[in-house]
């Protein structure tokens, strides 16, 4: 069995069930002959690579599906041996250069110039060109994005460039200039119903209402994670009646535990307490700026207004070190510090207005 | 006191008798077929035996005549010599499985000078009875000027000539020891092969006749393409090696880590040898500086011996002081140890008479003190524990003396002060960074660091919140290093060079003066540790992947690393699945799969545990101190048995954790 996820995948831009313009755009942009650079972006579980392939095979047809996953070997510049996975067909090549880390500019310039200076071989293929789909771009480096501007002009007669990201506000403006930007909106909830009813109806058992409105309501707009929770209630509890209990992931619960941590109490053996949890996090995959974030808006939830606006400031602030900076403990902890010393400041003056509000007060009815 | 002059002379001339070649007995190798040790490092007896008659043994060198010969007497721990046997045992029989032995082709010993490297090597060629074939640079030949104008060849084509011909060699001699299968052999003809060596070749018949090529005199490797083609040589004998080929030994003698230029090799955690050479086929136990108790025993045995062989001579045991300043100055170094013996035993016996006198006075100690320091001393690189007490204690001028420390430090600690100005008065605008001078030298502190900056960062950001009083000074230390970080980065171009000072600077700023003393244990950083269990849960990662892609498609054919899914309806694609996700969204529904038994399902990977199994326990960090006259280097990640015993300890407690949160029959689904 497969994961649903993947085998309900829609495959073709007609069986999309939401952002009916979009796919309808995608269409004619596919049928004009005159495809551009794209790029696509929207909150994670949106859509995004799923419109991709579906885009691919209304640019190819069905020999785009005929998949071959291969592992390339790059060497850094140290002569570190990089290792990643490429998924390609005979018309596109996928590749996720951010598991090169920081060397993401070498894949990027080998693998471009090598099928930019192929042409295409195939006599029937529909398109002069191939597709290079790019995932994960915003974490591209600024080498790799510079590497990727001049590429994308040079080589547009026999290749194109598909980004697939996050967000625009980490690719640099010259490459957003030469995309067709598409957003994917995260699906509202209705449509995720949908979707979840159509999974449902394929697999011939009802699901009830509240429990998909339940789902729907924990996945935050993420379609991805949606089924996931979905097919894992399925496989609990056969049925889905009665109260669901969706588990949160491990490292979600975790993060909300730091956040606790963090707000009880103040102190230099805490930091190491949290440091420790932050280790635990971190050795298991966990991405940092994941967990930061997470912590941060757990931190936020729980402090007094005033100090909103700073701990987020702060948490940008180190995010955007630790992008830079090599080891990202002293950035996740460097902004844990600065966070509880916020807090503690902040704390003293809470409870020294409110001695001398009383003081006041006595006075004033002293007075009286 | 004898002049001081002298005894330097002579000292000087024996080290340069050692350095020197004794004969031009081979310009291009030296193939030594005794078992002696070779004369770089000990002139054979026959050589030494008139002068020294004449003059008394007093222009020997101890080095010399008492290296050890077995391993008892090696002043190295058992384990490390052990290791290296293992190694050579392997090397020659292939292990228990028999199939090592091509994995056991070179063998890089690391270690600082004076470690007893070369001589472990020769201890158990001695006892293993294997041969040892030598390669030396013919630089400083004594023959050289006299080299024959044919013989231009480029010093690394003669190194690369050996290589060959010392796999050669072997054969040649093993091929006529089995065809003639007499002990007379005719190789005590060859010119390589000194007098002794008929006996010893003789002995050796029964064991095989075995070689290693020992590297110690490497060619200029720090010339980029004579190291490529050094990698290149040694690689195709790794790759291809002659039938029965020699192992290679490469001795490394690291002339003490410091300073910036060796943040790649600290990180590496061991020298250049995994560079220059393929990974697989090094074991680096790396030799730690001579611990002092084994230096203690060493010496102690050696003068024994001494004093007992040259019983006709006066000479009076040295005194206990003596020895323990020679311990201490030789920092691990128990060849300069013995110099500086050799030549306190000298000064004594010339001083003759009057001993009893200096022994009486006072400032015997101190003379003796000045006199072996200036014998031994060498770049002494501070050790780490002290280093990271020196930052972390920030200790300023008119701090309260400690209530424990002796007169002596708080004299010591009042002439420093002496010499320290105090800073220029801050505007009242900048009064929070108002501070007393500081007692701690940043340049020399970074002179003798034996780590670098990214190193020493780790160092403080593990040790750091133990000396703030409150978390104010734990944000601006904090602030510091996530600064340094962020200024450092990855790139070679935009490294900020000055980061140690500004590490160790901002630091000493940021902490509290003076430190309140709480007998804090200053630890050894997590960072690696950690680090490994990422890797390895990256790899679970990758694993689950793999699966997550391959699973659906029934497809268990991965002949060339390529899983072809032919044109099938459902194709999943592994970019579909990004790490990210997968670390992040998929945990649930493995955890779901694991619950669900039996009916035929396929299983994932087990190893997802690695990164889907967070359950939010109370552990406390389990970093080990560091103590004191702790060698540095072996707190470096790799290959230490207190990171081992640290593993362990964290793996002990990851089984008990997991084991509370799976089902008991789980864990034998698992498999």
């Amino acid at each position: 069995m497969s994961l649903w996820v993947d085998k309900f995948r829609p495959k073709t831009l007609d069986d999309l069930h939401y952002h009916e313009g979009l796919s309808a755009r995608l269409k004619s942009l596919a049928a004009s002959g005159d495809f551009p650079h794209m790029l696509f972006y929207g909150p994670s579980g949106a859509g995004k690579k799923t419109r991709i392939s579906c885009t691919l095979r209304q640019l190819f047809g069905s020999g785009v599906e005929r998949l071959k996953i291969d592992q390339r070997v790059f060497l850094s510049p140290s002569k570190r041996k990089l290792e990643i996975n490429i998924v390609q067909s005979n018309y596109h090549i996928e590749i996720t250069p951010s598991e090169a880390g920081n060397y993401d500019r070498v894949v990027i310039q080998e693998l471009l110039k090598e099928i930019a200076q192929t042409q295409q071989v195939d006599l029937n293929a529909k398109q002069r060109f191939k597709v290079v789909v790019i995932n994960e771009a915003d974490s591209l480096s600024r080498d790799a994005q510079a590497a990727l501007r001049r590429t994308m002009e040079k080589y547009m007669s026999n290749m194109r460039i598909i980004l697939c990201a996050n967000s625009t506000s980490r690719l640099i403006a010259p490459i957003k200039s030469r995309c067709l930007l598409m957003r994917v909106a995260a699906p509202t909830p209705e449509e995720m119903q949908t979707v979840l009813h159509h999974v449902a109806k394929k697999l011939k058992f009802d699901l009830p209402d509240d429990a998909s409105k339940q789902i729907v309501d924990d996945s935050g707009g993420n379609l991805r994670k949606a089924l996931l929770v979905f097919e894992a209630l399925k496989m609990q509890s056969p049925d889905l009646s009665g109260s669901l209990a969706i588990a949160k992931p491990d490292w979600e619960t975790y993060c909300h535990k730091v956040a606790d941590l963090i707000v009880q109490e103040q102190s230099p053996a805490r930091v190491m307490e949290v440091r420790a949890k932050f280790y635990e996090l971190l050795s298991h995959c966990i991405p940092p700026t994941i967990v930061l974030k997470t912590v941060a808006e757990r931190v936020v939830e729980r402090v007094d207004e005033s100090l909103k606006a700073d701990i987020m400031h702060w948490a940008a602030f180190y995010e955007g070190r630790m992008r830079i900076g090599n080891k990202k403990i002293y950035h996740l902890e460097a902004w844990v510090v600065k966070v509880m010393s916020l807090y503690k400041a902040s704390f003293y003056m809470l409870t020294y207005m409110s001695t001398v509000n009383d003081h006041h007060f006595c006075h004033i009815a002293f007075c009286l | 006191m004898p002049p001081k002059s002298r005894p330097r002379v002579s000292v000087d001339a024996g080290s340069k008798q050692t350095t020197s070649r004794p004969s031009g007995k081979a310009k291009l190798m030296t193939v030594k077929l005794d078992t002696e040790p070779p004369a770089k490092k000990m002139r054979p007896l026959s050589l030494t035996t008139k002068r020294s008659e004449r003059k008394g043994q007093n222009d020997r060198l101890w080095v010399d005549m008492y290296e050890p010969t077995t391993e008892a007497d090696l002043a190295v721990h058992k384990r490390k010599v052990e290791d290296v046997r293992r190694w050579f045992i392997e090397a020659f029989e292939g292990g228990p499985s028999g199939k090592l032995k091509k994995y056991r082709r070179i063998l890089a010993l690391t270690g600082p000078a004076g470690t007893a490297k070369t001589t472990t090597v020769r201890v158990l060629s001695r006892e293993l009875g294997f041969e040892i074939l030598e390669w030396r640079n013919s630089m400083n030949d004594e023959y050289g000027e006299r080299r024959s104008p044919v013989d231009n060849q480029t010093l690394f084509d003669k190194f690369q000539a050996f290589l060959e011909r010392a796999s050669a060699c072997h054969n040649i001699f093993s091929s006529q020891m089995i065809k003639n299968q007499e002990p007379q052999s005719s190789q005590t003809g060859t010119p390589a092969c000194s007098g002794s060596s008929q006996s010893q070749s003789q002995s050796k018949k029964s064991s095989g006749p075995r070689h290693i090529i020992l590297l110690e005199d490497l060619p200029n490797i720090l010339h980029l393409p004579t190291q490529a083609r050094f990698r290149a040589a040694l690689q195709s004998l790794v790759d291809n090696p002659p039938r029965d080929a020699a192992p290679i030994v490469i001795i490394v003698s690291d002339a003490g880590m410091r300073g910036e230029a060796q943040d790649e090799r600290a990180a590496n955690g061991f020298g250049w040898a995994k560079e220059v050479v393929d990974v697989r086929t090094v074991l680096g136990p790396a030799f730690n500086p001579v611990a002092s108790t084994l230096m203690k025993k060493a010496i102690q045995s050696l003068i024994t011996i001494h004093f007992s062989s040259s019983s006709g001579h006066s000479v009076q045991s040295l005194p206990r002081e003596v020895l323990d300043i020679i311990v201490e100055s030789s920092n691990g170094d128990i060849r300069s140890a013995i110099m500086a013996l050799q030549f306190a035993c000298t000064s004594a016996s010339k001083a003759g008479k009057g001993k009893k006198r200096v022994q009486n006075d006072g400032r015997s100690n101190v003379n003796a003190r000045l006199v072996l320091e200036a014998v031994t001393r060498r770049e002494q690189s501070l050790v780490l524990f002290h280093l990271m007490g020196k930052v972390l204690y920030n200790k300023r001028k008119g701090d309260p003396p400690n209530a424990n420390s002796a007169a002596k430090d708080l004299k010591r600690d009042k002439a420093i002060d002496a010499l320290l100005r105090e800073p220029p008065e801050l505007p009242p605008y900048l009064q929070e960074h108002e501070r007393r001078a500081s007692r701690v030298d940043i340049d020399v502190l970074y002179a003798d660091s034996p780590i670098d900056s990214s190193l020493l960062g780790l160092y403080i950001h593990q040790n750091y919140t133990q000396f703030c009083n409150d978390i104010d000074e734990s944000a601006a230390v904090a602030e510091w290093l996530s600064w340094a970080d962020w200024g450092g980065g990855d790139d070679p171009v935009l490294t900020n060079p000055h980061i140690f000072h500004l590490l160790t600077l901002g630091t000493l700023h940021s902490l509290p003066s003076p430190v309140a003393r709480r007998g804090q244990l200053v630890c050894k950083p997590e960072f690696f540790d950690v680090r490994k269990r990422e890797v390895e849960a990256a790899d679970a990662v990758r694993d689950v992947q793999l699966w997550v892609t391959s699973k659906d498609a029934g497809l268990t054919d991965t002949t060339n690393g390529n899983l072809d899914f032919g044109s099938r309806d459902d194709v999943p694609s592994t970019s579909r699945w990004s790490q990210k996700t997968i670390a992040t969204e998929l945990g649930g529904w493995l955890k779901a799969m694991d619950r669900q038994r039996g009916k035929g399902v396929a299983r994932p990977p087990p190893s997802h545990h690695l990164f889907s199994h967070l359950p939010f326990n109370s552990k406390v960090s389990s970093a080990l101190a560091l103590r004191d006259g702790e060698d540095e280097f072996g707190s470096l990640p790799d290959e230490d048995e207190g990171w081992a015993a640290n593993d362990n300890s964290v793996k002990d407690v990851e089984d008990i954790v997991s084991g509370g949160w799976l089902e008991s029959d789980d864990i034998e689904e698992v498999e």
